[in-house]
């Protein structure tokens, strides 16, 4: 007859139990350890890169671009490095944060005038109107300024990016500086009213196919978000929007 | 030179009063400002309201400020003390692009520079004179003038007088 398993077996395996869960622990650590390794090293590589196609980064924005696009793939992202990656990269304050001021300046300065909205064109525009004046002048595109504001954004500052198309050509993206709901009617609007800085009810119905009451609500909304004036002497009422007037945006 | 608008004149809907009420403050801001600097540009010191019509439309775009919008932007310039109105009739109107105060100032220090305190200037030397010609206050609407006048006067700068039969001012 053999012998049931006495207590002295069970002390056995739970020991076995617990070497193994140490095992499990120490090959957890482990793999860790070699995850952290091998993050440092990505990491080192990836400044190494930076360091040396340095000026290339810093003077030719579809290189930048792609530069960032390769570290966002592998999960590192230069512009929320504490240690001032770019900085230190680019030799001159934090690039994007230093864009990112200037948005809000330019939009500070324009929002009475377009009530908060403003395309990523005229905006760029006046960016580097103002930069020119300064001593460190580099090249800046449409993407490094949306990369900028959408540093903005994570800091829930009431900027929004609107994208008219499915491009990122610089007159199909809107900036809202804002805080306020425009919604995907809105934006509809907008689409449409962008051509020719105006629209009316009749537009709005035949190129939206909505109704009147729709198309007055959502009409009425924008102008009560002091995105769009009333014209009176056209035939029938036209809605304008100062953000898309080319007088305006090719001021100053 | 020619008088730069502002990119609100070409804008068909600045030429109605905005039913959005910010809209419509930054609307009537932009056309105080457009009335100073058109009168300031032009040397326009008496403001007559029928015939300021054509500053108040843009026949380019076809467009017109109704007369409840010009009314709107007087007030507006009336409360900033930029027009004061000629009497009750509200036909006329001063424009203070320039103060009374400022101009009185402009003309004692141009008094003090020449050395003319203590002598006497007709009223038409001061505006008319081939010596004021490249000064800011030549072509000075008598109106305006007085009322510069006055405001020495005030501060014992100045003492309007008649005499052989013209108006003149001396200068202390």
């Amino acid at each position: 007859m053999r012998k049931r398993p006495g207590i002295g077996a069970i002390h056995k395996q739970r020991v076995e139990q617990e070497r193994f869960r140490g095992k499990a622990t120490e090959l957890q650590d482990n793999v860790f350890e070699q995850m952290t390794n091998q993050m440092e090293k990505f990491r080192t590589n990836l400044e190494t890169f930076a360091s040396k196609h340095r000026n290339e980064i810093k003077k030719n924005p579809a290189f930048r671009k792609q530069f960032q696009e390769m570290c966002s793939s592998i999960g590192v992202d230069p512009l929320a490095s504490s240690k001032g990656f770019w900085s230190e990269l680019l030799g001159v304050g934090d690039f994007y944060y230093e864009i990112a001021v200037q948005v809000i300046e330019v939009c500070m300065a324009t929002s009475q005038r377009n009530g908060g909205l403003i395309t990523l064109g005229e905006l760029r525009h006046k960016l580097i109107k103002a930069r020119g004046k300064a001593q460190h002048h580099q090249n800046i595109s449409n993407d490094d300024i949306i990369r900028a504001i959408k540093k903005l954004k994570v800091l829930g500052s009431g900027f929004s990016i609107i994208s008219l198309k499915d491009t990122q050509d610089s007159s199909d993206v809107l900036i809202r500086s804002i805080p306020g709901e425009l919604n995907a009617d809105h934006t509809e609007v907008l689409k449409i009213a962008e051509a020719q800085a105006f629209t009316s009810i009749e537009t709005m119905k035949c190129k939206l196919k909505w109704d009147d009451v729709r198309c007055q609500q959502i009409i009425n909304e924008l102008i009560r978000d002091g995105v769009a004036w009333v014209d009176e002497q056209s035939t029938a009422k036209t809605y304008w929007f100062p953000s898309f007037f080319k007088p305006l945006i090719n001021e100053g | 030179m020619e008088f730069s608008w502002p990119w609100e004149y070409d804008f068909p809907p600045f030429f109605t009063l905005q039913p959005n009420l910010d809209t419509q403050k930054k609307q009537l801001e932009a056309w105080r400002k457009l009335v100073i600097d058109y009168c300031h540009h032009n040397k326009i010191f008496v403001l007559d309201v029928q015939e300021s019509i054509p500053l108040f439309q843009n026949k380019t775009i076809d467009r017109q400020l109704s007369s409840e919008g010009i009314k709107r932007v007087l007030e507006i310039l009336q409360e900033n003390n930029q027009i004061e109105w000629c009497d009750k009739s509200k036909k006329q109107c001063f424009v203070y692009w320039k103060t009374p105060q400022e101009w009185g100032n402009l003309i004692y220090c141009y008094i003090i520079d020449k050395g003319m305190t203590n002598t006497v200037c007709t009223f038409y030397e001061l505006t008319e004179g081939d010596d004021v010609k490249n000064e800011e206050f030549a072509g000075l609407d008598k109106s305006m003038l007085l009322k510069a006048l006055e405001t020495l006067e005030a501060s014992k700068k100045a003492e309007v007088i008649m005499f052989g039969g013209s108006e003149g001012v001396k200068f202390f």
